[in-house]
């Protein structure tokens, strides 16, 4: 596509992006909230949008990205939410990209960014491990320099999707003599190298996306050491604004709500006043959380970014889409219990997996008890030990 | 869409507002406002005037600034975030809305002397508590005698210019009473903002022909806005009256020492103030969705009443949290908190309590196929 996405009006840009969308987006992956796009079929996605010039919405366009304007962007996920369309995660294109954009050398984007955009390169994220969760920062997977090379040895876990991914960017200690920040370095390794294993791990909702990733004396080359040497924790930092703000967008609970609408109307519940007060309370939580979400994002869009308040919306969406989630438990009686599709109001999704898949929102990207920390720190002052 | 920063105009009200509430106002003011008899001070009423505050949505031809609903709100944030029992939302929102809508001679004189701020204006509206925007009127004016039953009419004194919404042979009405006539029968009771609230009986009160402001659709459709933009701007009270009180509570804890720690060093403490804070984030979120919703004209039922709901539930929450971290002290008439809680139970139960509006949320979304977001 040749023409500058950027110049169309947003209307017009909305369209274009929805008779594509609509055109090429398989059937079999309409399936929101439960369904995520992994491996090949992630793949297949990024080949799909780079071949038709709709791929990496928020880079630049130096790197191949198409410099979308912020609220470009939130016209492609809402035009993805509308036509239901499965999660992608894009570990790559989201989460190191930035981080190679900022903190990489030339040779390391030149190598690192087209793959990542024409599907060659599926990434992983390798930071948390069995005894450094939410305290990141008391990471022990070390990474020794011999001479050309660094030898990693440690253990990673909840790599989520690393058995499909072709690399993996991970959080090492290479600095023991200092505060626990000060000694961590971002690395890169490929996942085929000789002493990297990966182990599944079967979660609540019957996936096996969570990982255990070893690394027993993995060597790789220094040039894949992103940013200085124990400068890792502040090159981890850099995520692009704008990916925090479509983040916190209140789509699972939306759609997830409209669900709960389904569910009630099937079971006839529509003049129930104790389900009704419930669902009412919900209804205003996401119609509120859905007006923030859109003020916060206009007011990035014109450069205002309050950081507490990002945060809260991650806080926010997160418990909305649990309670949401409960709700359906709670009109559904035994249908709750089964591990196949309801088939109530024309809701062909299995309960119990809606429900899980709501629980681990609240852990990852930073627990929300640890955002709340971090909120407070924003609003009350740091406190004291 | 709504805003998170204000334009230039909505900065240079808060400033102005920020200045003149900040000596003028806030508790001191409210226990001066407390200790008079009526709950109203016209003193102050006339200094809104002087500022351009009771005419901000008043036409210039009324003698108003005809500032608009948006900067009007960001004066109702401010007003809320000092407590102020004046009647702005009553007379200056609600009252100012149908006066700018009436052309008769009786409404013109009525709308400068608001501008003004020497008269406040109250509309006698509702017919039964609890109910929620305009219910079909019992009240009825037939050759020309009004007769019928309005309950908690705000902002009440003996100053105070009376409207009557009811209905006659042609529709609906918006009359102006003396409140001092033969028929009428006024109770006021006093509310916990301070201020008074009447319920008011009309026998057969005679109407002049001239006392007729506003007739037919256009009262119904002033109305209408009138208690639109009301509950939008004490939404925006609330919000503002939250936003003072979590400051207030937040400083208390910084300074109060306990187990050799602030407060507002303990977790448990600090997670409750986080999640109000968010509650007060997504209030003032709503009022503003509230407000752009009402003036493009799409999803305005659902949005009121989320805002309506969520705002007073906002503040109804900081309030039981501001007394519970200001301990014993934040029981006690002293502190400045019961000043926030007393204001905050009538503005939140006043146009519809965070439940109804509730209610009233979900009907509008199950009826209008509009979207929650
Ligand atoms: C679905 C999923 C996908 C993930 N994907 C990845 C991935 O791709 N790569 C990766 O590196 N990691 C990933 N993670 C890991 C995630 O980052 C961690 O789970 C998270 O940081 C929390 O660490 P933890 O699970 O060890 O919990 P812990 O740190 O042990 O915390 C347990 C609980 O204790 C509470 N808690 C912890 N600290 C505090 C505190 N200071 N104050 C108050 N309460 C506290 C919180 O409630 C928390 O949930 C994923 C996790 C999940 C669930």
């Amino acid at each position: 596509m040749a023409e500058d996405l950027n110049a169309l009006s947003h209307d017009a840009f909305r369209a274009r992006w929805r008779e594509w969308l609509h055109a090429n987006f398989p059937n079999e992956w309409r399936i929101p909230i439960i369904h995520r796009l992994a491996g090949e079929d992630e793949r297949r996605w990024h080949r799909m949008t780079y071949a038709a010039g709709w791929r990496a919405p928020s880079w630049p366009k130096e790197y191949g990205g198409l410099g979308l304007s912020l609220e470009k962007q939130l016209i492609m996920n809402e035009e993805m939410e509308a036509h239901r369309c499965a999660r992608v995660l894009d570990s790559g294109g989201a989460l190191l990209a930035p981080v190679l954009m900022k903190y990489g050398t030339e040779e390391q984007k030149a190598r690192y960014l087209p793959a990542i955009l024409n599907g060659d390169d599926l990434w992983c994220q390798g930071y948390s491990e069995p005894n450094s969760g939410s305290d990141l920062a008391s990471l022990g997977t070390t990474a020794v320099k011999d001479g050309k090379h660094f030898i990693i040895n440690g253990q990673k876990i909840w790599t989520t999707l690393a058995a499909f991914a072709d690399r993996i960017f991970v959080l090492v200690r290479t600095n023991k003599d200092v505060k626990k920040q000060a000694g961590i370095s971002f690395i890169l390794a490929d996942m085929d190298l000789p002493g990297l294993t990966v182990r599944p791990i079967m979660n609540l909702a019957g996936e096996d996306e969570l990982c255990e990733v070893f690394f027993d004396n993995v060597c790789v080359p220094t040039e894949n050491l992103v940013g200085a040497l124990d400068q890792g924790w502040t090159v981890a930092k850099a995520l692009l604004g704008d990916e925090r703000i479509t983040n916190g967008a209140p789509t699972l609970p939306r759609q997830s709500f409209e669900m709960l609408e389904q569910l009630v109307q099937g079971l006839d519940l529509g003049d129930d006043q104790g389900v009704n007060d419930r669902v009412a309370v919900l209804l205003c939580d996401l119609h509120d959380l859905a007006a923030l979400h859109r003020q916060v994002a206009d007011a990035a869009i014109r450069g205002e970014v309050d950081n507490a308040v990002l945060s809260m919306m991650k806080v926010l969406a997160t418990e909305l889409f649990q309670h949401i989630t409960d709700e359906m438990l709670r009109v559904s009686n035994e249908s709750a219990g089964l591990v196949e599709p309801v088939g109530i109001g024309g809701l062909d999704t299995d309960l119990r997996k809606l429900f899980m898949v709501a629980r681990p929102s609240t852990i990852y990207a930073g627990a929300n008890e640890v955002q709340r920390n971090i909120i407070s720190n924003m609003l009350l002052g740091p406190a004291a030990k | 869409m709504g805003w998170r920063v204000d334009n230039e105009l909505q900065q240079m009200l808060r400033d102005s507002a920020q200045g003149y509430l900040g000596d003028a106002g806030g508790a001191p003011h409210a226990r001066r406002v407390r200790a008079l008899s009526d709950g109203f001070d016209p003193a102050t009423w006339a200094s809104f005037g002087e500022l351009g505050w009771t005419g901000v949505l008043l036409p210039e031809r009324l003698g108003g600034s005809e500032l608009g609903l948006e900067p009007a709100l960001t004066l109702a944030e401010e007003l809320g975030r000092s407590i102020a029992p004046e009647p702005f939302v009553a007379s200056s929102v609600i009252a100012g809305t149908l006066l700018s809508a009436a052309t008769t001679d009786a409404a013109t004189e009525l709308g400068i002397a608001l501008a003004q701020g020497r008269r406040s204006v109250t509309l006698a509206w509702q017919e039964n508590r609890g109910s929620l925007g305009l219910p079909p009127f019992v009240t009825c004016l037939q050759n020309g005698m009004l007769s019928g039953t309005k309950v908690h009419v705000p902002g009440w004194h003996p100053g105070v210019a009376l409207l009557v919404a009811a209905v006659s042979a042609t529709g609906p009405v918006v009359v102006l009473v003396d409140p001092t006539a033969a028929g009428v029968t006024i109770t006021a009771s006093r509310l916990t903002d301070a201020t008074l609230a009447a319920d008011i009986v009309f026998d057969r009160v005679a109407i002049a022909d001239d006392a007729v402001l506003l007739r037919g659709a256009a009262a119904e459709a002033a109305l209408q806005l009138a208690l639109a933009r009301g509950t939008v701007a004490l939404s925006a009270q609330l919000e503002g009256l939250a936003g003072a009180l979590w400051q207030m509570t937040a400083s208390y804890m910084k300074d109060r020492l306990q187990f050799g720690s602030r407060l507002s060093d303990f977790q448990a403490l600090r997670h409750q103030m986080v999640d109000l804070s968010a509650g007060i984030e997504l209030a003032a979120a709503s009022w503003r969705a509230a407000a752009t919703a009402l003036d493009s004209g799409v999803g305005v039922d659902l949005a009121i009443h989320a805002a309506k709901a969520r705002c007073s539930q906002a503040a109804q929450d900081m309030s039981r949290w501001a007394i519970q971290y200001h301990g014993a002290f934040g029981y006690t008439d002293e502190a400045d908190v019961g000043l926030f809680v007393h204001a905050a139970l009538a503005w939140s139960t006043w146009l519809g309590n965070p439940a109804a509006h509730r209610r009233a949320a979900l009907v509008a979304y199950r009826s209008g196929n509009v979207r929650h977001g």
